[in-house]
């Protein structure tokens, strides 16, 4: 496509460089759509299309600029003259661990990923997030031994691998993060007494009776039913009650 | 793209109606539920109510049935492979159970199969977690809080989201379960949002009566994917996960059981055959099929592989005929095009306008309901026009941080408040430009409440299902129904495999034969073959230019 | 007083009560200590190898977050942090070279050029409060207490960032002792190492180290041996029983941080201390040796 009589009038093209080669792409286009207009066709390199996933992370570099740059293809718009590569995958080691059987402290990320030490705050995996994860801070929490933190910090990895690309430390920060939510979650936060409860009310069979009449029932009651339920109002505090709909309560 | 001049312009009507909307909001002023006969009067705007968009199927078990031209191209077409050509005698890997698809129902899957003493190999189109229940927002619905709530009013919930057409049994399953699934995942350490008393944190998605959808901030699917995913890679003894391997046909053996299936390796284009006692199949929905050209939210493999692998093998659909459009797609900047916004933005209080900044359908409707307000407000001339020549409508983000405090859209929508960010955009000061966008497979295979198909040692779990949610899914009930019924899958076909013990039917592929053959006699396939695999995007000037290449199918 | 304040990551796991203890004991000395709201670890040991700037970017970065605070001097409390602080402060004020390096590899923070001046708690009691006001404030005599004061390393060397005028000789330990009502023992090995990170490669070179110094402050006298070090506490307290067999005649001595004595003697209640992070025999001698509440 990077022919110029195939231009579509109209359109602005700019030139891109994937992988070194020149193509000329309409300047609206995100990466991934650039490069599938140039002709590319990705098995690896793309996922959700909708920058959650973590597959299309992309590194670029800017005439003029030394920095590198990075973003996701499915979500980062082209700019003239941009020098890129897709990275759809880069190796990084994974501990296995049993969170059932751990008590959420620090020792047991420390065991799990001793290269967290190797760590020296040089910051190149912040700079590279594309997510704006400040990963070196949530690295120099767990450090400290302090999982909440590095469990909120962490919070938004998308697990694209773009900091263990650049880590001269070579951890797999985003492997580390996960063992910290997961212990976060598991072990540090409070159970939902609620929740349980409400597991054991269905175990205790209290709403077997209610639901079996409920599959039985014909559709045009069923619908009045539907119809008679009592609204929680939506801008309502979670002790709101109802008031008059109390027939499916336990 | 930032909103240009016109757009900003358009955004003023808005603001100049914001603060008397705020007022009304904080009174719980709603705009009024649709009755159901209301209900039923506007669904006509919507796209499943299209005949010129949909064709009777004329091969396979469900001959006769109506459903969009596009899902019926894949169903109506011929095996990727020659049947002849694969050496049925040597598998590549023997299991007791294949799981295809590693989403959050092919994961869920594995992880019970494996705690139940099967040895599972887990197979997938792209990378472990690529896959909608990824992409999945809002939340996962639940009754867990018993002094207001509970499975009962979930059903009635789920039954009117669905036009009461759901399959009873399912629905009890889902409802009665749910609690148990958050439990579950709770346990594995999913970061759901919590009051500092443990309390999880709830709110009301699209036709719901209680307040019932968790969430983990604005990713709860990527949350719980993740959460999963580790799960699994911590039982390499157990789990063996198979990336870019789709499956592209079901095997049988002598005795008519499902017995494993043939894999593609993507990257070295070799085909393989896997034997297994049992299969899962949690290969997910078909919004990468662009039905009525509709964009999507859904991730790049979503193309129903499964589906036509189990139809072939004779396993009936139902549910197909109605697809899901999720009412608030990004429709501008063109660039996000199709990216779903989450219904939560509406349970945080964002209001629904028309351009002249006014309010004309209540916020959570189920989602047939309010995707066809969406689109009949663009009919009735009172669309916003956005720069690409479509139109938008818009949902007014900004009333989050005026009514519960500046920095809240932020906080509890970092996804969408940095994707926005890129393109210059504060979503937390200006409001977003929608339109309704392809989402959800309603329909899929028929399952029994063991997710069970017809098909012995065949099951099927998550949004390849179908039944759970009849004509229209609420939200939050899809990652509760891949977590409920991906479990459920998992048990019972670890519980069948093992039963069955080993067996000495040889394998076979008649099935597929016979469908290619029908499939040839009635000219309904056309030269088409399926599994699609992967969309085709690729340019018509390219391909004309490629001229030594040959596509099979989407495929080089 | 308002100081911004460098923890450090061992005072947050391992050696809580060092910070503990510090923290308390300055609220009733009236200073507030700020926890800086982003940093990182400091380098744990100052690199030693002469072209390898990469181990600086640490210590620089926590300088920097410092001078982000609007903060002109940060305190710490584990020497440890404090040596590898104070000599990258003092490599961006003196070797215009590396700094440029240094700033210019930080692209992403603003150019440091050692403005933050870096205190040790005890520097801080020295210089900013005094050892009499400091007496004055000590509500739990530790009169008779015979207190051996160790220095270790990276309080006093290298000279220039030594927290003492005379590195060789240092009393400011001692100053601080005399301050609480305890009595300094003066004993050879109090600026010796006590084995360091050997303690990982080569434990036993580690506890012989060990062994020598808590044999020399025994020998002077000494019922407890002080510490502002969570490394040197690790070896001469936490592993003591290993290190008393490389000790002819060795008995169990006590050891607690400094900063849990300074609490001690301002009055701080024992439940703030971090006690139960010291060795067992630490706790007797506490239980033992230390008078009540002194009711003024």
């Amino acid at each position: 496509m990077n022919e110029s009589t195939l231009k579509t009038p109209m359109i602005k093209m700019i030139p891109i460089f994937i992988m070194g080669q020149k193509y000329e792409v309409p300047a609206e286009l995100t990466i991934m759509k650039a490069m599938e207009y140039a002709g590319y066709k990705f098995i690896r390199g793309c996922g959700c299309r909708g920058g959650i996933c973590g597959a299309c992370s992309t590194v670029y570099r800017k005439p003029g600029d030394y920095k590198i740059h990075t973003g996701l293809a499915c979500q980062t718009v082209i700019e003239p003259e941009m020098y890129l590569t897709q990275l759809p995958f880069y190796p990084a080691l994974k501990a296995t661990y049993d969170v059932s059987t751990m008590q959420g402290i620090a020792t047991e990320i420390f065991e799990a990923y001793p290269e967290l030490f190797r760590c020296v705050a040089c910051n190149a995996c912040t700079k590279v997030c594309p997510m704006d994860v400040k990963v070196m801070d949530y690295i120099a929490y767990l450090k400290r031994g302090d999982i909440e933190a590095a469990a909120r910090a962490s919070f938004d990895c998308i697990q694209c691998g773009l900091c263990a690309s650049r880590c001269m430390g070579e951890l797999p920060q985003y492997h580390i993060a996960q063992m910290a939510r997961r212990l976060w979650g598991a072990k540090l936060t409070p159970r939902a007494q609620h929740l349980a409860e409400m597991v054991l009310k269905i175990e205790q069979g209290l709403f077997g009776e209610l639901i079996a009449k409920l599959e039985t029932t014909d559709t045009a009651e069923l619908k009045k039913l539907y119809n008679a339920r009592e609204m929680e109002p939506a801008m309502s505090r979670n002790e709101w009650k109802p008031s008059k709909d109390n027939v499916g309560l336990r | 793209m930032p909103y240009p001049p016109e757009l900003k312009e358009l955004i003023k009507v808005v603001e100049q109606t914001r603060s008397e909307r705020v007022g009304r909001k904080e009174h719980d002023i709603e705009v009024p539920f649709m009755s159901l006969e209301e209900r039923g009067q506007i669904l006509k705007y919507h796209p499943d109510y299209n005949e010129d968009g949909k064709r009777a199927l004329r091969v396979g078990p469900n001959k006769g049935y109506r459903i969009a031209h596009e899902f019926a191209d894949v169903l109506e077409a011929a095996s990727r492979v020659d049947p002849d050509k694969i050496d049925l005698t040597k598998p590549a890997y023997e299991t007791d159970l294949l799981v295809i698809g590693a989403g959050g129902a092919g994961t869920s899957a594995a992880l019970i199969a494996s705690e139940r003493g099967a040895k599972v190999l887990m197979t997938t189109k792209l990378r472990h977690g690529d896959a909608n229940t990824m992409m999945a927002e809002g939340g996962i619905q639940a009754a867990t809080q018993h002094h207001k709530d509970s499975p009962y009013y979930h059903y009635l919930d789920v039954m009117g989201g669905g036009h009461f057409t759901n399959t009873p049994e399912l629905v009890e399953t889902l409802v009665t379960k749910a609690p148990s699934a958050i439990k579950w995942l709770e346990e594995l350490g999913t970061n759901f949002s919590k009051d500092t008393d443990g309390t999880l944190m709830t709110i009301h998605g699209g036709g719901t009566s209680r307040k019932r959808m968790h969430s983990a901030a604005d990713i709860t699917g990527a949350e719980i994917m993740r959460t999963l995913r580790d799960e699994a890679r911590n039982r390499p003894g157990t789990i063996t996960v198979l990336e870019f391997r789709p499956a592209v046909e079901l095997v049988l053996d002598a005795e008519g059981r499902c017995a494993g299936a043939v894999l593609y390796n993507l990257e070295t284009e070799e085909y393989f055959l896997v034997k297994a006692k049992a299969v899962v199949i949690a290969t997910g929905g078909s919004g990468r099929l662009h039905i009525q050209k509709f964009m999507t939210t859904n991730h790049y493999g979503a193309t129903a592989d499964g589906i036509v692998m189990a139809y072939r093998a004779g396993v009936e659909v139902c549910f197909l005929h109605t697809v899901q459009y999720h009412p608030t797609g990004v429709i501008f900047p063109e660039q996000a095009e199709g990216i779903l916004i989450t219904e939560k933005f509406r349970g945080a209080g964002a209001h629904i306008l028309n351009v002249k900044g006014e309010q004309f359908v209540n916020e959570r409707e189920p989602r047939d309901v309010e995707a066809s307000a969406l689109i009949r407000e663009v009919h009735r001339g009172l669309g916003v026009p956005t720069p690409t020549g479509k139109f938008g409508i818009w949902l007014d983000s900004p009333m989050i941080d005026q009514m519960v405090g500046p920095g809240t859209v932020e906080k509890e929508f970092p996804g969408k408040f940095i994707l926005y960010k890129r393109f210059g955009i504060d979503i937390s000061k200006e409001p977003m430009l929608i339109y309704p966008t392809l989402h959800y497979q309603n329909g899929g295979l028929k399952i029994d409440k063991t997710t069970k198909t017809s098909l012995p040692g065949l099951y099927v779990a998550g949004e390849a299902a179908g039944g759970i949610h009849g004509e229209n899914r609420l939200m939050g009930n899809s990652l509760l129904d891949i977590v409920v019924f991906g479990r459920i899958a998992g048990e019972h076909a670890a519980a069948y495999a093992k039963a069955l013990g080993e067996t000495k039917a040889p394998l076979q592929l008649d099935h597929v034969r016979r469908y290619n053959k029908e499939v040839l006699e009635t000219k309904a396939g056309e030269g088409r073959i399926a599994p699609m695999l992967l969309p085709d995007y690729t340019l018509a000037q390219v391909k004309d230019r490629q001229l030594t290449s040959h596509y099979h199918g989407t495929l080089r | 007083m308002k100081i911004a304040y460098y923890p450090g990551c061992t005072l947050k796991t391992r050696a809580k009560n060092l910070e503990d203890a510090a923290l308390a004991a300055l609220r009733v000395l009236g200073i507030a200590a700020v926890e800086l709201p982003r940093w990182n670890c400091c380098g744990a040991v100052y690199s030693l190898t002469d072209d390898d700037l990469i181990h600086q970017v640490a210590p620089v970065r926590d300088l920097i977050r410092v001078k982000e605070q609007g903060a002109e001097t940060v305190m710490t409390l584990c020497s440890m942090c404090y040596n590898t602080l104070a000599r990258a402060n003092r490599l961006m004020r003196e070797d215009e070279e590396k700094r440029h390096t240094l700033n210019t590899f930080m692209d992403e923070e603003p150019d440091y050029h050692g403005e933050v001046e870096v205190h040790h708690l005890l520097t801080l009691l020295r210089d900013r409060i005094g050892w009499k006001t400091l007496a004055a404030k000590v509500r739990r005599p530790l009169t008779g207490l015979k207190v051996a004061p160790y220095y270790g390393c990276t309080l006093v060397r290298p000279r220039p960032v030594s927290i003492d005028p005379r590195p060789d000789q240092p009393t400011i330990l001692d100053d601080f002792l005399r301050a609480l009502g305890a009595e300094p023992v003066d004993y050879p090995a109090r600026i010796e190492c006590c084995g360091a990170y050997n303690i990982l490669s080569e434990p036993d070179a580690a506890h012989r180290a060990s062994a020598n110094v808590l044999a020399s402050a025994e020998r002077h006298g000494a019922e407890l041996v002080i510490t502002s070090c969570p490394l040197c506490e690790y070896n001469l307290g936490t592993c003591q029983n290993q290190v008393l067999p490389h000790g002819e005649g060795l008995r169990p001595l006590p050891t607690l941080y400094f900063s849990q004595l300074l609490a001690l003697a301002l009055g701080v209640g024992n439940e703030e201390l971090g006690l139960e992070l010291s060795p067992a025999s630490s706790l007797k001698l506490v239980a033992e040796r230390i008078s009540p509440i002194h009711q003024a």
